[in-house]
């Protein structure tokens, strides 16, 4: 698990250092650098985020806060610096990768909230696991998709680094969903939890 | 199996209708993704590395008497930081070419229309880098510039006829690649009123 984190960490700090290193931000108005860093951070973030849910699941609900605002904090600098591109790109019209965006964002804002209200639901816990799990995987699929087919300050060596990060984050979601699918044997620890944290899994800090 | 408590095994799967509700929702998407335009809904790729003289669809159309030519209309995306009374024959750089012809509806070139074309380069973002042109006796306007750059994904060139006048207002939004030297927009125009 350290070392999936660690591989994570550092996809992230690479894809930083491409984007700041790449002549795309040189010159770019500070809110395009904003979003550009918080987007490379997120992708880091989905990557190691479906990992956490085994034994680190305080960590996970942190980890998915912390995407959550870094997407905010991406498309608002967006909106704000350029809303005629922004909104064009939000719209029906707006070409494939922002449409891939824009379900991605949607997606997550679902996923976080079924993460918020997991125990008002009242859905079974492989139902809820499965809904969430699976629209993760289509978070990690088309947010990272749509990042490695613009073109802008992580083209050359950010793509390849943006498909492993992807390829974790996605490779992880589906793990934990195919363990759901399997449906555990009853009376497994997971089955009757309704959402409760087990010792253990809160927040510690 | 089990011991007094637990969850019926059939409890540990997901609910079907959960599970069918995931699955069209991935249709959908799918199907949203395939119908959407690459580059946005009329958006085309207009740029290319070959020499002047290339053409685009307007004007690779045979021209003659009795010829009609589709008018113009304003795609999607094509007023994106658009600014009126861009400044006249500003000096964009070098490196590409943006042009094409100008005509009405009976195909005819349309000299001393005023064209605007912006986008964004190294050394301007598409907020800044922009100028005014008049067409030619010809009806071709050209524009040169410093390579267009990526810009919310994809570069992409803005052309316009925006001064009053006799004809109606169009704007454009075409994408190019980075190392493109020319990129061919051509304009059909209709009559204001």
């Amino acid at each position: 698990m350290r070392i999936l984190i660690g591989v994570a960490a550092l996809g992230g700090a690479v894809l930083v250092g491409l984007a700041l290193a790449g002549p795309h931000l040189a010159g770019a108005p500070p809110l395009v650098v904003v979003s550009t860093l918080a987007a490379c951070v997120a992708v880091a973030a989905l990557a190691v985020q479906p990992w956490l849910t085994r034994r680190r699941v305080g960590w996970h609900l942190r980890v998915g806060g912390i995407v959550a605002v870094l997407v905010t904090v991406h498309v608002v600098a967006l909106l704000v610096e350029d809303p005629d591109d922004a909104l064009y790109s939000m719209s029906l019209d707006g070409p494939t990768r922002a449409r891939m965006a824009l379900i991605a964002t949607v997606l997550l804002a679902v996923v976080t909230l079924l993460g918020v209200l997991r125990r008002r639901l009242r859905w079974s816990p492989a139902t809820w696991r499965f809904v969430h799990g699976s629209l993760a995987v289509l978070v990690v699929v088309l947010g990272v998709g749509h990042a490695v087919i613009i073109q802008g300050a992580l083209d050359g060596w950010g793509t390849p680094v943006l498909l492993a990060l992807g390829g974790l984050g996605a490779v992880g979601a589906v793990v934990r969903l195919v363990r759901v699918l399997r449906a555990p044997p009853a009376g497994d620890a997971t089955t009757p939890d309704r959402g409760r944290l087990r010792s253990g899994d809160g927040p510690r800090g | 199996m089990g011991h007094p408590g637990a969850v019926p095994a059939t409890r540990t799967r997901p609910h079907p209708a959960a599970v069918g509700a995931v699955l069209l929702l991935v249709a959908m998407i799918a199907a949203a993704l395939w119908r959407s335009d690459e580059s946005g809904t009329g958006a085309r790729d207009e740029g290319s590395t070959g020499g002047a003289g290339a053409a685009g669809p307007a004007a690779a159309a045979t021209v003659g008497p009795g010829s009609t030519c589709t008018p113009t209309l304003t795609n999607p995306g094509g007023r994106n930081n658009y600014r009126p009374d861009a400044p006249r024959d500003v000096p964009l750089g070098r490196g590409l070419e943006i042009t094409g012809v100008v005509r009405d509806t009976l195909c005819r070139p349309l000299p001393g229309v005023p064209v605007q074309v912006w986008l964004q380069t190294a050394s301007g973002s598409e907020r800044e880098n922009r100028t005014t042109v008049l067409t030619d006796a010809d009806g071709r306007y050209r524009v040169e510039t410093d390579p267009a750059v990526s810009q919310f994904g994809e570069p992409n060139v803005h052309v316009a006829h925006d001064a009053e006048g006799p004809w109606r207002d169009v704007f454009q939004r075409h994408v190019v690649d980075t190392d493109d030297t020319l990129a061919v927009v051509d304009l059909v125009l209709v009559p204001a009123s």
